[in-house]
């Protein structure tokens, strides 16, 4: 066997000195980077371990396990948008603290370094039609803000009505994880047709974002339609931060709109609600 | 504890989408799109990310039913396989190979349904042969 590299040989170690049950990270099966989890029985396969390039929401794969072993220490490679998912996870009581140990990695571009470990960056180029228009991955939600709103209006009704309403979005999402989802509650978005009911299908999706989305892009890399998807939540998150002047990904505390949490509570304002009391 | 990512393919329709299953303990819990598959890109249809439905479902009928007098009634595969050769038999004899069809079915393996065809035409003699994917 080859030497290992200093991430494999940290893995083989916290897997030897129990000090995670399993770690899950990524291995080439069939030519291709799959998500992978490495266990001590098996501990011979860490030598293959590698951290891309593809990237999948491990922290959901974690909330899985910890559902069925709530006492499961769970390693993971992760990169700066898995530690923002995971922040996010902790904060809503879907993993306990401390039980997810990271070992992380880059995936900021470099000149520096060959590969940036993010599908995101290798998204395949736009058609020319929206290059014109400047609609390119990772828009600037302070350039589009700039743009007439009749002309914003009829480009998010144009982007909508595209949605095959395959729930790909909310599926691989590391942070959707309510046990009965709005998006296919019938009294509030109409079932049985395409598209589905537009603009409320995404908006509904969009508030529940607010305060909650990391901005991984795993949603947008996901729909089939290629709907801006990234771009909706960042404003709705820019929103919430400007207005609550709370940091998703990041700190201790619910979202300023958790009415989804265990505690449901219909007051908009708990931040400024906590700040009289 | 064990946790498991099986790649395979889409069986709902002839695009053929990558897809990766998750295993937890020997249990199928989920579909995701697999994200370097050439042919989807990371990308499934409602039917893809819902393959895993059917396999835990109550409904799933798990043993060979045979109709008697109107009433289905459970059998072992034996009994299943022979009442089953001797009526195609018969029905062959009577009214000649084409008077049999055979569907197949999404829900099975491209394997599964690759020998079902196979038996359609080598066995019986018929192409009297479709699938529900057949879009
Ligand atoms: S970018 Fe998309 S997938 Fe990622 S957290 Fe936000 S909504 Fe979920
Ligand atoms: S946050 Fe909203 S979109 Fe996501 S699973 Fe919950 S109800 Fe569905
Ligand atoms: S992933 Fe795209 S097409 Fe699928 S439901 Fe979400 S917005 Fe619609
Ligand atoms: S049914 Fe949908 S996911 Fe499955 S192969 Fe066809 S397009 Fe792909």
């Amino acid at each position: 066997m080859s030497a290992m590299t200093p991430i494999q040989e940290q893995v083989h170690q916290w897997l030897e000195e129990e000090r995670v049950d399993i770690f899950l990270a990524y291995r080439i099966v069939e030519g291709h980077p799959l998500p992978y989890a490495f266990t001590r029985e098996h501990i011979e396969e860490t030598g293959e371990l590698v951290t891309g390039p593809a990237r999948y929401s491990l922290e959901k794969f974690a909330t899985h396990i910890a559902s069925r072993y709530p006492d499961a220490r769970i390693g993971m490679v992760a990169r700066d948008c898995n530690q923002r998912a995971l922040n996010v996870l902790r904060v809503w009581n879907q993993l306990k603290e401390g039980q997810v140990e990271t070992v992380s990695v880059n995936c900021c571009p470099s000149d520096l370094r060959a590969h940036a470990d993010c599908s995101y960056l290798e998204r395949r180029p736009v058609g020319v039609v929206k290059q014109q228009l400047g609609q390119v991955p990772n828009q600037a939600v302070a350039d589009v803000d700039a743009q007439p709103s009749a002309e914003r209006f009829d480009r998010w009704m144009y982007e909508f009505q595209k949605c095959i309403k395959c729930y790909g979005c909310r599926n691989i999402c590391p942070v959707c994880f309510c046990n009965e989802c709005s998006l296919e509650h019938a009294e509030l978005i109409g079932t049985g047709h395409l598209p589905p009911d537009i603009p409320i299908f995404h908006l509904v999706r969009a508030v529940h974002m607010a305060g909650r989305c990391i901005d991984c892009g795993l949603c947008e890399d996901a729909c089939p339609a290629e709907i801006p998807l990234r771009l909706l939540y960042r404003k709705v998150n820019a929103i919430v931060k400007d207005l609550f002047e709370y940091e998703t990904g990041s700190g201790d505390t619910l979202p300023p709109f958790s009415i989804l949490g265990p505690k449901p509570t219909m007051s908009p304002t708990p931040l400024l609600a906590v700040a009289q009391e | 504890m064990e946790m498991k990512f099986v790649p395979s393919i889409c069986s709902y329709c002839g695009t053929g989408c990558g897809v990766l299953f998750e295993v937890l303990d020997g249990e199928l819990v989920g579909t995701l799109p697999m994200k370097t598959h050439p042919v989807n890109h990371g990308k499934l249809c409602i039917k893809g990310w819902n393959l895993h439905e059917h396999i835990n479902s109550p409904l799933r009928l798990k043993n060979p039913l045979l109709k008697t007098f109107g009433r289905f009634t459970k059998v072992d595969w034996d009994k299943a396989m022979d009442v089953t050769a001797d009526r195609l038999k018969a029905v062959i004899a009577a009214h000649g190979p084409d008077s049999v069809g055979v569907l197949v079915s999404a829900k099975m393996t491209n394997e599964e349904n690759y020998l079902a065809q196979k038996f359609a035409r080598a066995a019986i003699g018929t192409n009297n042969v479709d699938h529900c994917a057949r879009l």
